[in-house]
């Protein structure tokens, strides 16, 4: 890749909430509404607004219908959803990998340190 | 070097960090291992019974030179086994579909069970052939002719069928625990049993017992064991 790795984000994706519905979406296979607000501790609606985002990117669908009398959500992640993913992590990595080598550039010492 | 600014909250380390997190606690949802090595369990102490009580053949071929290999089978536990696990993996199925819909995560137990009865049919089949087919010629021939082939009954046995389905379990479920048991199961089913000195010679009726008691039990205990560490925490003590 060229350029800075921070280049390469989606804004879609790199965000914390979205990130991690995603992650549990890729491990879980199929996840529900509630085990996702639950694990990331939001309220109904602004994990339905995160949803939305990620549906009308293509990253995720979404199935609605019943357990006995009791409405439920499936979220599932699209292929694109799973590329995502992997290309937020690829590059979070690359992120951290150059900033910490420019950290141990800046702290590697010169010239004699002066008081 | 040009190191752009990152919102403190979306840190890539933290992120990275909280992502890890989140799918380690999915898998850990996801986990009930105890339940299939229950199942499991249950299937080999069941198994008992047919061992004890049902038919026993002797089927001998003779081959070229005038001698004769014969072998010892239980008609009833080469019906029993392929059923016995095809039921106990439909069971298991079963059991993480409802597990995994009352939790609101998936379950990768499907391509698990369907490998599982694979197995089942595989060694079952294979196991019913080498019963009514002794081998009258070459290698295979020779070591049965001096007791030395064991191994070739531990890989068609139920036990290693067993072993290899909890194998398939623990590579779903990324278990090191569980890989370890499997493979430990897969050695106990490959060595034959009167190498270690737990196996009633045959004919006796009991000739099986000791080696069903013996993989029940360690699956039994591995069962209650994985069930006690997963067991829920209560958070609401003060």
């Amino acid at each position: 890749m060229t350029g800075h790795p921070a280049n390469g984000l989606d804004d879609v994706v790199h965000q914390r909430v979205r990130l991690g519905i995603l992650t549990i979406a890729h491990e879980a296979r199929r996840v529900e509404f509630g085990y996702l607000r639950d694990s990331l501790e939001l309220t109904a609606g602004n994990l339905s607004q995160h949803l939305g985002v990620l549906e009308r990117a293509g990253l995720i669908t979404i199935d609605k219908g019943y357990a006995g009398r009791r409405a439920r959500t499936w979220i599932s992640l699209t292929r694109a959803g799973r590329s995502a993913l992997r290309a937020e992590i690829d590059q979070l990595k690359a992120l951290i990998t150059q900033v910490d080598a420019a950290r141990d550039r800046s702290t590697r010492p010169e010239e004699p340190a002066t008081e | 070097m040009n190191v752009q600014p990152v919102p403190a909250d979306d840190g890539p380390q933290r992120l990275l960090a909280e992502s890890r997190q989140l799918a380690r606690r999915v898998r850990a949802a996801q986990r009930a291992p105890w339940a299939p090595l229950l199942v499991l369990s249950a299937v080999t102490f069941a198994a008992v019974p047919v061992y004890r009580y049902g038919r026993y053949a002797l089927t001998c071929r003779t081959y070229d030179g005038g001698g004769r290999v014969c072998l010892v089978s239980n008609t009833a536990t080469l019906v029993y086994w392929p059923i016995a696990l095809v039921l106990a993996y439909v069971a298991i199925a079963a059991f993480y579909l409802h597990r995994a819909r009352a939790r609101g995560v998936g379950t990768r137990v499907l391509p698990v069970a369907g490998i599982g009865i694979l197995i089942a049919a595989v060694t079952g089949g294979a196991a019913a052939w080498l019963a009514t087919h002794p081998p009258v010629g070459g290698f295979l021939a020779l070591r049965f002719a001096s007791g030395q082939a064991g191994w070739v009954f531990g890989v068609v046995s139920p036990a290693f069928a067993i072993g290899l389905g909890l194998l398939a379990l623990a590579v779903v479920e990324r278990s090191r625990a569980l890989a370890l048991l499997s493979l430990g199961y897969l050695v106990f089913a490959m060595v034959p049993g009167n190498d270690l000195g737990w196996v009633i010679r045959h004919p006796s009726p009991w000739a099986q017992v000791p080696r069903l008691v013996i993989g029940g039990s360690v699956l039994l205990v591995a069962g209650l064991l994985f069930a006690w560490v997963q067991r829920p925490v209560r958070r609401d003590r003060p």
